[in-house]
């Protein structure tokens, strides 16, 4: 046993080491996953069990000049997955594909391009009825959550949409653009994707917070950690008059059904300030389709519409300003003195230099300045054109800004064209010809203006010379009622013409409602109105009719501008939209609503007093009431007091 | 032998050491359970550990009567009865994650592995004392191999790696006690390895190779196979210095952490304890294999000098193999850590073993003065 018992103690005794070996090597591994790496698997810990629940914060209210709210935002539900630490089964994403209609590649694609913690969103804007079947099979839908959230709402749907905008999904190519942007956008995100809710999106968004949640392996929430309010976006108190918009819009499509015609824009403004009161664009579309994911149908429908929807064609629309640019070519007679007011100049029916003529070939025979502006008369501006020369001509209509963006506060606003030799020549390589100077004199030929343009031209006769830049926003509040911006008139531009000579073009322009070619349209309105047609031709198809006006005539607050596409004659297509919108601007009761509003009042009181006479037995008094109708005249003058 | 001369004869620090163990196992299965459990069966592992803790203190106290010699009379029955357990496993079991393991007597189910290797243990060192120093060429070991052979296929047959790599340390350990050629163990490695594609392709199960190559890369399948691993690993390290304390380590607490009570119950020490905790765990095991060398050296013959040695080679491998399991350095093969891991079956085996550790040192004539 002996010299076996020592060989086994020393064999024992590398046991023995062996064992402290192993312990050591133990301790040395869990030191260093522990001690060394502790902080990393700590972090890894805490990303197993805490998920961030987000509150998204609700967007700012868009409230009319007036304090009436046009855009806010409703409660509404989404119905979202939690990412798990074990994946999420087949059978849990077949049966959401199945309960909210949505593609099962759809919602697998969302959950792969996941990252982080918070709630995968499959579907927003859910009915309650899905949400009730989520809630009552819990277990069926395994770390599927519902998330409230705020849903824009835009009130009066497709009433002002194109300055509104709308709001959708944020996708790749704007996280890509927005990658510099002083706000953290990301997947998921609600953005503004035209109008105010685009440009000024940043201030509306406000800031989302958010519930710290501590989960377990199923997604089940254990305890909130941390809550972070959201700050709700800042509001927008805008420039634009919902009463004016939605009387502007009701004429336009009231208009486009009379005449036949498919698109049309306006623009209402306040010449004095820049200040736009109104702007429409047809067609147009209900900005609300968007907000929880367009469907493919209604997104076709918008998209293979031929008169593209989603323009806004008062500040991306070109046209030929036909007559209206009678404003420019007749300013800058004036002004260079090529033309006196009291000089006759005989209208035969055609120009005598080259062969050119009124519309219908009619001949108004000597007139002055005034007439020829209120009537329109082609040859009479032919010869102010042949007089000017293109280089004056250009000059002047660069002086009213024409040729560049009016910086209203939109995006994708076009340029316009001014007709000049140097774009003929970059552009076609040749010579300027007379006959192009007359085109351009009546505003035919190269000249091109969006209706905001046209808008301002008349204001700028209008305001004396002075060109503010149109705005759409007056101020940005935030949710403390703190204002964290104001706007103010911006005066951009004036034009070097002597007051007379504005003058004389002002009286031309009011001899336009009064005697000339939108007189029949304005006979018997109560308020002065300065005004000019417009028929642009159009080589596609009929006529684009034009109207700008302005008004009170001594003291103008409002300005408007009106096109229809294809409408024909300025005076049978615009014109009376024109109209309906001053009597909105100014409150002149529309007589046959007017009538309908009185009848029945009448037939309110009636009624409440049948009811009194019932209970009282005082049939015989009766009669007596009808009388008693409040007088037409006052409604009218109070309201005229307004502006 | 007066009860005082036996009372000095009791290994108190082996029996501390094992005392802490258990203790720490208790709080342990307590924390890890308490919240995964609904209310009225709270504390129903830790009940039923505790319960068997203290029906096996009456186990090892009977058998403190008998001496230990006793057993190597046994060895060829034991050794039977051992072949017929695992045959009965085979035919009789039932199926727990994707293997037969389990038969159930009554209220209890049984696992015959468990005890399967406390039974080799004792039937091989009735058989090895005698080959002491003798271990020199292969012919010496194929017997010897080809008796732990059989009942080590059979496990493997369950399947049960795990156990069967138990029986394996066991019997290294032994030989290697018994003073086998160094050449001859090395030249049995180097079989091993030039066996191994054999038993990837023939041996191995499934699951049991996605095992191995989750521990080369727990990236393999993270949700799947590896997400033990990952989760393990995440939960000890989280742990820290000091840990999260009783009753809140995230991972365990909230499920990330499966078999957070039984394979997987270091990383709960990992997390809620530390790293303090935990070496002070590890320490305590230590003490107890320290004890059981010491104990093999002062054995009064071969027969329990070997019977410790094996006992402590189980111990030892079963703690390398779990603590290194859920460290991530080890791969996952379901072997529990001794008398922390919940579970009756391996907390009566392993205290048997004890209990013989103790018996051995008992009955040790060198230090009687």
């Amino acid at each position: 046993m002996n010299t076996n018992n020592i060989e086994y103690n020393g064999r024992l005794q590398v046991i023995s080491y062996i064992i402290v070996l192993v312990i050591a090597v133990l301790i040395g591994r869990i030191g260093y996953l522990q001690l060394y790496d502790g902080e990393y698997y700590a972090s890894l810990a805490d990303g197993n069990r805490i998920r961030i629940v987000p509150a998204v914060a609700p967007r700012g209210t868009f409230y009319d000049r007036n304090g009436t709210m046009m855009v806010t935002n409703r409660p509404g539900f989404a119905v979202s997955l939690l990412p798990l630490t074990a994946p999420i089964s087949d059978e849990v994403i077949n049966r959401l594909a199945d309960l909210l209609k949505v593609p099962k590649g759809d919602i697998e694609e969302k959950i792969k391009a996941h990252v982080g913690f918070d709630p995968i969103r499959i579907k927003t804007d859910v009915g309650p009825e899905l949400l009730s079947i989520i809630a009552e099979q819990k277990d069926l839908y395994p770390g599927v959550v519902v998330e409230v959230l705020p849903i824009r709402d835009y009130i009066y749907k497709e009433q002002a949409v194109h300055v509104f905008g709308y709001v959708s999904e944020i996708n790749d190519a704007e996280l890509e653009d927005k990658k510099n942007s002083p706000h953290k956008y990301k997947m998921g995100d609600i953005v503004g994707k035209a109008g105010l809710e685009r440009v000024y999106d940043l201030e509306l968004r406000g800031e989302d917070g958010g519930e710290q949640v501590e989960v377990d392996v199923t997604g089940k929430p254990v305890e909130i950690l941390g809550r972070k309010n959201p700050i709700p976006g800042s509001d927008l108190y805008l420039t634009i008059d919902k009463d004016i918009q939605a009387a502007a819009e009701r004429a336009v499509d009231e208009q486009l059904v009379a005449v036949g015609a498919r698109a049309a824009a306006a623009v209402v403004m306040n010449p004095q300030t820049g200040e736009v009161l109104a702007m429409v664009s047809r067609p147009s579309f209900d900005p609300n389709l968007f907000v929880g994911g367009i469907s493919s149908k209604n997104w076709n429908a918008i998209n293979d519409n031929p008169n593209h929807p989603m323009d806004n064609k008062a500040i991306t629309g070109e046209y030929p300003p036909g007559s209206t640019f009678k404003i420019v070519t007749g300013t800058a007679a004036l002004a260079e003195h090529v033309v006196s007011p009291e000089e006759q100049i005989f209208d035969s029916g055609k120009h005598w230099i080259v062969d050119k003529g009124n519309a219908d070939g009619e001949a108004l025979g000597y007139i002055n300045f005034e007439e020829a502006m209120a009537h329109s008369d082609n040859v009479y501006f032919y010869e102010m054109g042949n007089r000017l020369g293109i280089d004056r001509l250009e000059k002047y209509a660069r002086m009213f800004g024409l040729g560049k963006p009016t910086g209203v506060d939109l995006l994708f606003e076009a340029e316009g064209l001014v007709a000049s030799r140097e774009y003929k020549e970059k552009v076609f390589d040749e010579d300027w010809y007379l006959a192009e100077t007359f085109d351009a004199a009546i505003g035919q030929g190269f000249n091109n203006v969006t209706p905001i343009q046209a808008a301002m031209v008349m204001g700028e006769i209008a305001a004396d010379g002075k060109r503010f830049k149109p705005y759409l926003v007056d101020r940005i509040v935030d949710y403390e009622g703190k204002t964290v911006k104001k706007f103010k008139p911006e005066l951009v531009g004036q034009l070097d013409v002597e007051p007379q000579h504005i003058r004389l073009v002002q009286q031309g322009l009011k001899g336009v409602t009064k005697y000339g070619t939108a007189a029949s349209v304005f006979r018997g309105f109560p308020v002065e109105i300065a005004g000019k047609t417009g028929t642009a031709e159009n080589p596609h198809g009929r006529d684009h009719g034009w109207f700008v006006a302005y008004g009170p005539f001594d003291n103008p607050n409002i300005v408007v501008a009106v096109i229809v596409e294809q409408g024909g004659y300025g005076s049978t297509s615009a014109v009376p939209i024109g109209r309906k919108i001053l009597e909105a601007a100014f409150n002149i009761p529309d007589p046959a609503k007017q009538a309908e509003l009185e009848r029945q009042r009448q037939l309110a009181q009636q009624a409440q007093k049948n009811k009194e006479n019932n209970s009282n037995n005082r049939a015989q008094e009766q009669p007596a009431v009808v009388n008693n109708a409040p007088a037409p005249g006052r409604e009218y003058g109070a309201a005229n007091g307004r502006r | 032998m007066s009860s005082n001369k036996k009372l000095r004869k009791i290994d108190v620090e082996l029996i501390a050491a094992v005392g802490g163990i258990i203790l720490m196992s208790l709080i342990t299965i307590g924390s890890a359970t308490h919240i995964n459990t609904p209310s009225e069966d709270r504390y129903w592992f830790v009940l039923r550990q505790g319960i068997f803790t203290v029906l096996n203190i009456g186990v090892v106290l009977f058998f403190m009567n008998f001496d230990y010699r006793m057993l190597q009379g046994y060895g060829k029955k034991l050794y039977i009865f051992n072949i017929i357990m695992l045959l009965a496993v085979m035919f009789l079991g039932q199926t727990a994650l994707g293997a037969q393991r389990w038969i159930q007597l009554g209220p209890i189910s049984l696992q015959p592995s468990e005890f399967s290797k406390i039974i080799m243990i004792i039937c091989m060192a009735s058989v090895f004392q005698d080959k002491i120093g003798q271990l020199n060429k292969l012919s010496d070991l194929l017997p010897l191999a080809g008796y732990v052979g059989l009942p080590f296929l059979l496990v493997l047959k369950q399947p049960d790696l795990g156990t069967s790599l138990v029986f394996m340390a066991i019997f290294i350990g032994m030989i290697f006690a018994c003073g086998v050629n160094i050449k001859l163990l090395m030249g049995m490695f180097a079989g091993a390895v030039a066996c191994a594609p054999l038993i990837w392709h023939f041996v191995l199960k499934e699951y049991q190779k996605m095992r191995i190559m989750v521990f080369i890369d727990p990236n393999v399948d993270p949700l799947g196979s590896g997400y033990h691993i990952i989760q393990s690993k995440i939960a000890i390290g989280s742990g820290m210095l000091f840990g999260k304390g009783l009753f809140a380590g995230t991972q365990s607490q909230l499920n990330f952490l499966p078999e957070n009570h039984t394979d997987f119950i270091f990383a709960v020490v990992g997390e809620e304890l530390g790293f303090v905790g935990a070496t002070i765990l590890l320490l305590l095991y230590l003490v107890v294999l320290r004890r059981g060398i010491k104990i093999a050296q002062q054995a009064q013959d071969n027969f329990g000098m070997l019977l410790a040695v094996g006992i402590t080679s189980m111990l030892a491998f079963h703690v390398l193999v779990n603590v290194g399991m859920t460290a991530g350095i080890m791969p996952v093969t379901g072997i529990p850590l001794p008398f922390m891991s919940y579970g009756v079956s391996a907390l009566t085996t392993n205290m048997f073993a004890v209990a013989i550790l103790l018996n051995i040192y008992l009955r040790n004539q060198k230090l009687q003065f």
